[in-house]
Formats: C-alpha cells, sequence, structure tokens
C-alpha cells in the first residue's frame, strides 16, 4: 500500500513524536508498504487566503507558489493519508490545519447531496482513505480525541473519502501497523 | 460594555464575516457606552499583541467562516497563543483540573457556505469545550450556514439576515449572552428536510445550483477547463 504522512508537529522539541513517526514509516516499510511523511514545519506553506483561483480561474491549482505542489501530487497518488499531529489546545496543530485547508484545489466546487447533506462534488475519480495520528498532550482527555475524531470523521466526507482509523502515538508501533496492515 | 471582536476570516476586511459583523455592531453600539475593540486575524504577525488585549474586555468574539470543517488555520494559530499565554492549570484535590484563570466571557459566530448548520455543529463542540480551556464562560455560537454568495445577491435578500445579526448585537449588547430564539432561528435546521433535498437535487439536475460557478469560471476565462485534473497521477 502507498502511505503518506502528513506530520504536523510544529514544534521541533517534541521529539517523541517526530521520532513515533519515524518509528512507523520504517515499520510500514519494513513490511512492504511504500510509506513517506511530509515534515510540515520545514516546509514553505501558505494559509488558503479563500481566493478561490483554484476553483474559477486555474481549476485544480492553487494561487500559491509554494510547497504544496508535492504534497496534492503525493497525496493523489496515495491510498492512504494521514494528518498526524500533537494535539494543541484539543485539535491538530495550527500547522496541520494550514496544509489541510490547502487541499481545496483537488475538490471541485460544485455542490450535490450526499448522505442526505450539501457537499462538494469529486474532481478526481479516486481520494485516499484517511487516517489520523494524534498525540495528547499535558491537557489532553478523551473528549478531544473524540471531538477532533469527529470533526476529520466530517472532513473525509468532504474530501470524497472515509475515516479509516485514528491512532493515539501512545500505542505501540507494531499494534498501529497490524491495523494499517489489515485496512 | 467593552467587547473585544476577533475576525478570523483569512479573506480579511473583503469577507462575508466581516459584513455580518458589521451588522452586529451596529446593533452592539445602540447601547450607550458600548465599544468594540476588533482585530483581523489573518494579520499573523500581529497576533501576540492581538492576544495580549484579550483579557481587558468585557466579553470576546471569535468569528469565522468554516474552513474544510473547523476553524481556519490562523484561528487555530491564535488559539494557540491565547493557550500559550495561559498560566499552568493546577490539578484539584480529586485529580481533575480546573482553569487557573478567570477570563472574559467568550462566544462564537461560525457561518459556512454550506446551507445546513450540521457541517459546523461539530467544530461548535470543540468550540464550547474551548472556552473552559481558557478559563472563560461560554457564551454560545451563533451559526449560519448559506453565507457565501451574499455579495452577489440582491439586498432584499439579505435584508432579514443582517437585521438578525444586529438584533443579535443589540439583545448581546445588553445583556452579554446570544439571544436563544433569534439564534435557533439563524442556524435554521441541521439537515434539510427531504422536500428540500428533492428541491436540490432539482436544481443540480437542471444546472441551476452550479449557475454561481459556472458564471464566476466564464467571466476568468476558466469554464471549459473547470474538470481539469492537474494532479492526476
Amino acid at each position: 500500500m502507498n502511505i503518506i504522512i502528513l506530520n504536523g508537529n510544529p514544534d521541533a522539541g517534541n521529539k517523541s513524536f517526530d521520532r513515533y513517526i519515524a518509528s512507523i514509516l520504517k515499520e510500514l516499510t519494513g513490511r512492504g508498504h511504500q510509506a513517506r511523511a511530509f515534515t510540515l514545519r520545514e516546509m514553505n506553506i501558505r494559509y488558503c487566503i479563500g481566493c478561490w483561483t483554484c476553483w474559477i480561474k486555474t481549476p485544480g491549482e492553487c494561487v500559491h507558489r509554494d510547497d504544496m505542489p508535492a504534497v496534492y501530487k503525493a497525496v493523489m497518488a496515495t491510498d492512504l493519508l494521514i494528518f498526524a499531529s500533537p494535539l494543541v489546545m484539543g485539535f491538530m496543530s495550527g500547522l496541520l490545519k494550514r496544509a489541510n485547508e490547502r487541499l481545496i484545489p483537488l475538490i471541485h466546487p460544485y455542490s450535490e447531496i450526499s448522505q442526505g447533506e450539501c457537499h462538494h462534488r469529486r474532481r478526481y475519480a479516486r481520494y485516499p482513505g484517511l487516517g489520523l495520528i494524534l498525540q495528547k498532550g499535558a491537557d489532553t482527555d478523551e473528549d478531544d480525541v473524540r471531538i477532533t475524531t469527529d470533526i476529520y470523521r466530517r472532513e473525509a466526507v468532504n474530501f470524497r473519502s472515509s475515516l479509516r482509523a485514528t491512532f493515539l502515538a501512545d500505542r505501540p508501533v507494531n499494534e498501529v501497523c497490524n491495523e494499517i496492515d489489515a485496512l | 460594555m467593552r467587547l473585544m471582536l476577533y475576525n478570523g476570516s483569512p479573506r480579511g476586511k473583503g469577507s462575508n464575516t466581516t459584513i455580518l459583523l458589521k451588522h452586529f455592531i451596529d446593533g452592539f453600539t445602540a447601547t450607550q457606552g458600548n465599544t468594540v475593540e476588533y482585530v483581523y486575524l489573518n494579520n499573523v504577525k500581529g497576533h501576540a499583541a492581538a492576544a495580549a488585549k484579550w483579557r481587558e474586555a468585557d466579553a470576546v468574539i471569535i468569528a469565522f467562516p468554516l474552513y474544510a470543517d473547523s476553524m481556519p488555520a490562523v484561528v487555530k494559530d491564535f488559539i494557540e497563543t491565547l493557550g500559550a499565554g495561559r498560566k499552568k492549570p493546577k490539578k484539584t484535590a480529586k485529580g481533575g483540573r480546573v482553569a487557573p484563570e478567570k477570563n472574559p466571557p467568550l462566544g462564537f459566530i461560525v457561518q459556512s457556505g454550506f446551507p445546513e448548520a450540521i457541517h459546523s455543529r461539530y467544530v461548535e463542540k470543540y468550540l464550547e469545550k474551548l472556552a473552559g480551556r481558557l478559563g472563560s464562560r461560554y457564551i454560545g455560537t451563533i451559526i449560519r450556514g448559506g453565507v457565501e454568495g451574499i455579495q452577489v445577491m440582491p439586498p432584499y435578500l439579505n435584508r432579514r439576515l443582517f437585521m438578525a445579526f444586529s438584533c443579535l448585537g443589540r439583545h448581546f449588547g445588553v445583556t452579554k449572552e446570544f439571544h436563544p430564539i433569534t439564534m435557533r432561528k439563524l442556524a435554521g435546521r441541521d439537515r434539510m428536510t427531504a422536500f428540500k433535498q428533492g428541491m436540490f437535487r432539482l436544481l443540480i439536475a437542471t444546472g441551476l445550483a452550479d449557475s454561481y460557478w459556472n458564471s464566476q469560471m466564464k467571466k476568468n476565462g476558466a469554464y471549459e477547463r473547470r474538470f481539469d485534473q492537474p494532479y492526476q497521477p
């Protein structure tokens, strides 16, 4: 399987999270998967400014010239896209969110009814499944994990995909990779 | 009452959030002595200065458009700045945590382009918890869908929407609360009724639902390329 991890750890001092992601990658590769991570804090990623150039001027292409095109290319070619982030103030880091909302050029402005709700139509025939890797912080509780997971279950629908799994970064790497294998 | 108002729209001054807030402020300042301090959060460099001000207010409102099912990244970054300024939470005797400080009451306005409120209900859960995390009383979250497009709509179609925001502001300016019935009316139903879904399907089948986008794409000479897939592997 092809797996892309977006590592949204904003803090280079949080070494445990980066180490965890590195171990996951190593284990997945050892199991024969094509796995790769983007360390977002080391990349030039601009904020979505809601200009909709990607929908109404250059369909499918963002107005910003930064490091995101490499992410677009990787995301559209992968089977599983994992958003990975320490929980900061009870949610994904702003850094992860910044890359996340820049994925909007990958879908289409037109609406459709899906699961009884209004959603945007797909631009591409196939999208990767979504997964989450979350690291609890000092002030994190189960509610935070649930709230974040619920939001990303919604986000997966809007990404014309589904949330396949949520992993906490305190779980053994082996166990997590077993579950990824089973997806 | 001193209101600290944070506009979390990445579009900033020209945004739909700005338009809705204008009407809220009109209502709020109808009460003598009420003042508003207004900050745009899309200026990320200003976050530290903006965060330094929030404790001085009598009430705080953060308003933003729904971005990928939650708050825009500029708003999340600002929340992290607010969080970094907190004192460490103390543990209580029972092992629970209490917010170490008492901060002004905190409310939110979430607007989205989707017609139904359901899309914003999930971030609402987060916002309610966030208020507690910051040591603030949670005022509530005003939710409004179908906001994209208000800038191209004829004024009479927006009149009731703007009046509702003005009413909310006026009520808030006196009570420091969001008027519950106006709030419920603004949010509308969480999901479309079967009838409305049918109508919407009809609009989609006839292409009318896409006409707003089509006219924008045609204006930019992009209509023929609307199904482009530049990242198709």
